[in-house]
C-alpha cells in the first residue's frame, strides 16, 4: 500500500477567495462579497440548502463560472481569469458526469491525454489509480455496465490521477443510496488523507459535513452563517440558521421574554434566569433536555415517536413545539403533562432580530456567559 | 442558463462553425423570398430582359384573374380534405398498432414503407392502377361505361390525389403520433381503468388529449406539405387536368413561370402563397398552440 | 390487466389489416406488373399475379433509357445531401448550444425559419438565383453604388456570372439549406448532462477536442439518423431536380421515371416496363429502410421534438 499512497501524492495548495462576488445581473446577486482562505491539505465542506450559491462557489473555483467580482487565489496564484484546465483543479460531479462512450480506463486517463502525456504512462497512472480506488477489475467496462458506486469511483479517479491541487466535490453521494453513502464516506476520509489534496466539498446532507469536513463553511443566500470545525459548529452554533441547520432533530428555538430576572416563556413559565430585558430567542438540543419529577418546567406530551435506539417526545410548551429525545430505557411516567429542566451549560441564547447568538452556554452562578465567541 | 459564464467563449470558431450553413441558407432560402417579393413589384422579362417597376399592377393582375382564383380555391380544398385524411387514417392505425396485437409488430414495419417511394414514384403506380381501361376499376368500367375515369372526370382525378397524398404520409404521421403514444405512462391507462374507462371510453378521455401536441404538430406540417409536396403528384398522374380540376396553386405557379415564362405573375402568386402559409402557420399557433401543452 | 379488450382489438386488427394492405397493396401491384408483358396488361389489365418477365423488363429499362446513370446521380444527390446536412447542421448546432455568444438565438430562429416555407413553395426564384449564385452579390454591388464607382474608375461594372443549373452541387445545396438537421442536433445537445461538458473542460479539453473526442461519438446515433431522413429526402426530390437538371443525363431517377410516362393519350403505355422502372428507382431506398428502419423511425421522432 505504501507504494501506492507515495504514487498518487498532490502537492496541496491554499485557497483564498478575495471579495468574490456572482451577479447575473443587477437584480440577482448570487454571491455578495466573499472572504475565505483554506489552508493546504484542508478538508471544507459548503454547507447550506439548495439555492444558497454552494454550488456556485465551487464553479467559480473550478473556472466553470466566471466570477463576478473579486479574486480567486490558489497556490499563490490569481486564477480568476485562468481557463479551468489553468488553475490545478479537479473535480467530481453531482452525477459523476462520466463520458458514456469511453471505457473506465479512457475516462480516468482523458485528462492526461488531453494533457499530452504519452500512452505508455497514461496506461501506468490509470493502474495506479484504478488500485486505489478498487477499480483494477473493471478497466474496460463502459460506465452504463457499472454499479452507482462503481460509476462514483471512476469519478474519484478521474479527479485525482491528475494530483491535482485542489479536489473539488459537487454533491458526489447525493445520488447513492444509504448504505453505500455511507461507505463512501469512509473511503473519500480516507482518500483525503492518503491523497493531501486540499478538499472542497459542497454538500446538503449535515451527515456528511460533520464526518468528513475539517471545517465547516454554513452558507445562506450567498452569506457565509459560520466557518469553523464541525464540533464548534454543533456546541456552538453562531446564528439560529446555523443552530436549526445542524443536529437532527434539529435544535429546539423557544420565543422568550427577559424581565430583568428571568427568561419567560409566552405563559408566564420561567425558563432561566438572565438579567436582561427584551425578546429573546432561546435554544436548546432535544437530546440536552432533562425529564425528570423535580422539573419546573411543563410541557403537554401531543406523540411519542419510537426509534428502537431512542424515543422522540413531541410537546406542547406555551403553544410552541418542544422535541425531546429520549434514551432507550428512560422510563416516563404515561401522565400528560411532563416535568422538564434545561440544563443551563446547554442553553444557547439568539438575538430575536437578528438570529446571531448571544450565548452559548449559561454559567450556573452568575447570569453572564461562559463562552461568547465572535465569529467572522 | 444558470452556468452561461462557463460556455466556450471563443469569438471567431462558433462563427466559423454557423458560417457554411448560414451562407447556403441565405443564397438559397433568403435571396429566393425575397426576390419572390421583390419581383412582384416589377414586370421581369424573361432570359433576363430587363425589369421594369410597376407597383402593384402585378397584384392587380393577378388577383383578377379566374384561374387564380380557382386554382387557390382547390388547394385550399385539397388542403382540408388531404391533411385531415392524413393525419386521421395514420391517428387510426397508431392507435390501433399501440395496442398488443398480433399484426402491431408487423404494421409498425410497414407502415413505414412509403417513405422510400418519391411522391413522383406512387404517382406513376397511382395512374396506373386507376387507370380508367387498365386499373383496377377497369372490370367495374366495363360493366358501368363512364363510371370511373380520372382521365376525363375532375372529381376522379381529385380523389385519386388525395388518396397519393394520403400513402405517401402515412410513415411520418404514424411515426409520430405512435410515439406520443407510446410516451403516455401506463398508470394513466391504469388509473383509468380503476376508474371504470373502457379501453373505447379511454381512447376519447386518455389518448387523444394526451397526444393533443402530437397531433397538432402534424397538422400544422401537414397543411404546408400537403399545398407543396402534391407537385410531385399532379405532374406526374393528372398533369393539372382534366380542364384544370387538379391545378393546385404550386402547379400553377410552376406552369406559368417554367413554361408561360411569366416570372413576375409566377413571383407574385410565390409571394402570395408564402403570405398564406405563414399566416396559416401563426393562426395555429395562435388559436391552437396555446391550448394543448399540458404539464406532465 | 384483467380486463375484456375483445372488441377493441379486434377491431384494430381489422384496422391494421386494411392499412397494411393499403400500403403494400400498390407496392404489390407494382412488383407483379412489373413482372408481366406489355401484352398480358393490355388483355387482362392489372396483374394480380406475379409473372416471368421482371428481368426482361428491368433490362429494357436499364437499356432502353438514362436510368441507370439518373439512379448514380439520384445516389450522390442523395448521398451528398445527407452528408452535407448532417456535418453543416452539427456545426452551427454546436456554434448556437456550447459558445456564449450573444446572436445564437437570433441564428437559430433564422435557421428555423425555413422549415416554414418549403423549396417547392419557393422555386421560382431559387431557380433564378441557381441560374447566377453571383447575382445577389451583383445587386449589393449595385445598390450600394459600388459599381457605378468600379464602372467610373474601369469602364465596366463588376458582373460576375457563375449558373449551379445542370450540376450536382445544384441539385444539391438548396436541399441543404434547411433547419431541421441544426434543430434536431439542438434538442440532442441540449438532452445531455451539463456537468458532461463542465467535466470535460475540467480535463482541459477545448472547443475542437469536445466536438470530436465527446460530443461526435456520442451522437452518432443522431447523425445517423439524420443521415438517414436526409438520403431519403435527397433521392425522393421531384420538383427541384425536375427544373434544376435539364439534360437527361443531369436528371436523377425520379425525374427519370416520371419522364417514362409518355405524354401522348393516344396508346396503353408500356406499364410493366414503367413499373419495372419505379421498381429499381424505389429499391435502394426501400433497402435502406429496411436495413437502417430504427434510425428512420428515431429519427422522424427526433425531428419532431
Amino acid at each position: 500500500m505504501t507504494a501506492i499512497d507515495t504514487a498518487i501524492r498532490a502537492t496541496a495548495a491554499d485557497i483564498e477567495l478575495i471579495g468574490v462576488t456572482k451577479a447575473y445581473d443587477a437584480k440577482t446577486t448570487v454571491i455578495p462579497p466573499i472572504n475565505v482562505a483554506l489552508r493546504p491539505g484542508e478538508f471544507t465542506v459548503v454547507l447550506g440548502p439548495s439555492g444558497c450559491g454552494k454550488s456556485t462557489l465551487l464553479q467559480m473555483i473550478a473556472g466553470l463560472e466566471r466570477v463576478s467580482g473579486g479574486k480567486i487565489v490558489i497556490g499563490g496564484r490569481e486564477v480568476q481569469d485562468l481557463e479551468p484546465k489553468h488553475r490545478g483543479c479537479a473535480m467530481v460531479f453531482q452525477n459523476y458526469a462520466l463520458y458514456p462512450h469511453m471505457t473506465v480506463a479512457e475516462n480516468m486517463a482523458y485528462s492526461l491525454k488531453v494533457a499530452g502525456v504519452s500512452k505508455a504512462d497514461r496506461a501506468q497512472r490509470v493502474g495506479v489509480v484504478a488500485k486505489m480506488v478498487g477499480l483494477a477489475d473493471f478497466l474496460p467496462r463502459k460506465p452504463g455496465q457499472l454499479s452507482g458506486g462503481q460509476r462514483q469511483r471512476v469519478a474519484i479517479g478521474r479527479a485525482i490521477i491528475r494530483e491535482p491541487g485542489v479536489l473539488l466535490f459537487d454533491e458526489p453521494l447525493s445520488n447513492l443510496d444509504a448504505q453505500l453513502r455511507h461507505d463512501m464516506r469512509v473511503e473519500l476520509a480516507d482518500l483525503h488523507r492518503r491523497i493531501g489534496a486540499t478538499s472542497v466539498f459542497v454538500t446538503h446532507d449535515q451527515v456528511e459535513a460533520m464526518t468528513l469536513a475539517d471545517r465547516i463553511l454554513i452558507l445562506n443566500k450567498g452569506l457565509i452563517e459560520q466557518f469553523d470545525t464541525p464540533k464548534a459548529i454543533y456546541h456552538h452554533p453562531a446564528s439560529v440558521f446555523v443552530a436549526k441547520f445542524i443536529g437532527a432533530p434539529p435544535m429546539n428555538i423557544l420565543a422568550v421574554t427577559g424581565d430583568g430576572s428571568a427568561l419567560r416563556l409566552a405563559d408566564g413559565q420561567v425558563v432561566a434566569n438572565y438579567a436582561d430585558k427584551g425578546s429573546f430567542q432561546l435554544g436548546i438540543r432535544p437530546e440536552d433536555i432533562a425529564v425528570n419529577a423535580g422539573g419546573s418546567i411543563k410541557a403537554e406530551i401531543r406523540y411519542r415517536e419510537d426509534l428502537g435506539s431512542h424515543e422522540i417526545l413531541e410537546t406542547n410548551i406555551a403553544d410552541q413545539n418542544l422535541r425531546i429525545t429520549m434514551p432507550f430505557g428512560a422510563e416516563i411516567d404515561t401522565e400528560q403533562t411532563l416535568s422538564l429542566s434545561f440544563p443551563r451549560a446547554r442553553l444557547h441564547l439568539f438575538d430575536s432580530e437578528t438570529g446571531r447568538a448571544i450565548h452559548n452556554a449559561f454559567d450556573d452562578a452568575k447570569t453572564a456567559p461562559t463562552f461568547v465567541k465572535e465569529y467572522q | 442558463m444558470s452556468s452561461e459564464s462557463s460556455l466556450f467563449g471563443h469569438c471567431w470558431l462558433p462563427l466559423l462553425l454557423v458560417a457554411p450553413l448560414m451562407l447556403l441558407i441565405v443564397l438559397f432560402f433568403y435571396v429566393p423570398v425575397f426576390q419572390a417579393f421583390y419581383w412582384s413589384f416589377f414586370l421581369e422579362q424573361p432570359f433576363g430582359g430587363g425589369s421594369e417597376f410597376v407597383g402593384l399592377q402585378n397584384f392587380a393582375r393577378v388577383l383578377s384573374d379566374p384561374e387564380f382564383w380557382m386554382a387557390g380555391w382547390r388547394t385550399i380544398v385539397f388542403m382540408l380534405t388531404a391533411s385531415t385524411l392524413a393525419v386521421a387514417v395514420p391517428l387510426m392505425l397508431a392507435i390501433a398498432a399501440d395496442r398488443k396485437i398480433g399484426l402491431s409488430y408487423a404494421a409498425r414495419n410497414i407502415l413505414v414503407w412509403p417513405k422510400g417511394i418519391a411522391g413522383a414514384a406512387i404517382g406513376v403506380v397511382f395512374a396506373f392502377i386507376f387507370n380508367p381501361f387498365v386499373g383496377l376499376m377497369a372490370p367495374l368500367n366495363a360493366l358501368f361505361p363512364g363510371l370511373w375515369n380520372p382521365g376525363m372526370d375532375g372529381t376522379d382525378a381529385f380523389v385519386t390525389l388525395v388518396a397519393a397524398h394520403v400513402w405517401s404520409g402515412i410513415p411520418f404521421n404514424f411515426v409520430i403520433l405512435l410515439a406520443g403514444l407510446r410516451s403516455i405512462p401506463p398508470t394513466m391507462y391504469q388509473a383509468a381503468a380503476m376508474d371504470g374507462a373502457s379501453p373505447w371510453r379511454r381512447i376519447a378521455d386518455v389518448q387523444l388529449p394526451l397526444i393533443m401536441p402530437q397531433l397538432f404538430l402534424t397538422f400544422v406540417l401537414e397543411f404546408t406539405e400537403s399545398i407543396t409536396s402534391v407537385f410531385a403528384l399532379i405532374d406526374t398522374m393528372t398533369g393539372g387536368g382534366p380542364g384544370g380540376s387538379t391545378t393546385l396553386l404550386v402547379y400553377k405557379i410552376y406552369i406559368d413561370g417554367f413554361r408561360g415564362f411569366d416570372l413576375s405573375g409566377a413571383s407574385t402568386q410565390t409571394a402570395i402563397l408564402m403570405v398564406f402559409v405563414l399566416l396559416l402557420a401563426a393562426c395555429q399557433f395562435v388559436f391552437l398552440g396555446r391550448r394543448i401543452n399540458y404539464e406532465r | 390487466m384483467v380486463e375484456n379488450a375483445r372488441s377493441i382489438n379486434i377491431v384494430a386488427s381489422i384496422l391494421l389489416a386494411i392499412g397494411i394492405l393499403y400500403i403494400v397493396g400498390p407496392l404489390y401491384l407494382t412488383l407483379s406488373t412489373a413482372s408481366q408483358s406489355y401484352e398480358y396488361i393490355l388483355t387482362n389489365g392489372l396483374a394480380w399475379v406475379p409473372g416471368t418477365e421482371l428481368f426482361t423488363n428491368m433490362a429494357k429499362v436499364i437499356h432502353d433509357t438514362r436510368i441507370p446513370v439518373q439512379m448514380l446521380n439520384s445516389m450522390i444527390v442523395a448521398f451528398s445531401n445527407a452528408l452535407a446536412t448532417c456535418a453543416l447542421s452539427f456545426l452551427s448546432a454546436y456554434a448556437i448550444v456550447y459558445f456564449r455568444i450573444r446572436w445564437a438565438g437570433v441564428v437559430f430562429a433564422l435557421i428555423l425559419a425555413t422549415i416554414m416555407l418549403p423549396l417547392d413553395i419557393r422555386v421560382i426564384t431559387t431557380y433564378q438565383v441557381a441560374s447566377n449564385i453571383f447575382s445577389p452579390l451583383n445587386a449589393v454591388l449595385d445598390v450600394t453604388g459600388l459599381n457605378a464607382l468600379t464602372a467610373n474608375m474601369f469602364g465596366a461594372p463588376v458582373h460576375l456570372e457563375l449558373s449551379v443549373l445542370n450540376t450536382h452541387f445544384g441539385l444539391v445545396a438548396p436541399l441543404v439549406a434547411h433547419g431541421t438537421g441544426t434543430f434536431l442536433f439542438r434538442q440532442f445537445f441540449l438532452t445531455l448532462p451539463k456537468d458532461l461538458f463542465k467535466a470535460a473542460r475540467m480535463d482541459g479539453a477545448g472547443p475542437i477536442r469536445f466536438l470530436i473526442d465527446i460530443l461526435l461519438p456520442l451522437a452518432r446515433p443522431s447523425v445517423a439518423s439524420l443521415f438517414v431522413l436526409t438520403f431519403l429526402s435527397g433521392w425522393t426530390q421531384y420538383l427541384w431536380p425536375l427544373v434544376g437538371a435539364s439534360t437527361p443525363d443531369m436528371q436523377t431517377a425520379v425525374v427519370g421515371l416520371a419522364r417514362l410516362v409518355p405524354d401522348s393519350d393516344g396508346q396503353v403505355p408500356d406499364f410493366p416496363m414503367i413499373m419495372a422502372g419505379a421498381v429499381l428507382v424505389s429499391l435502394v431506398p426501400l433497402t435502406m429502410i429496411a436495413l437502417l428502419q430504427r434510425f428512420l423511425v428515431q429519427g422522424l421522432v427526433l425531428s419532431e421534438k
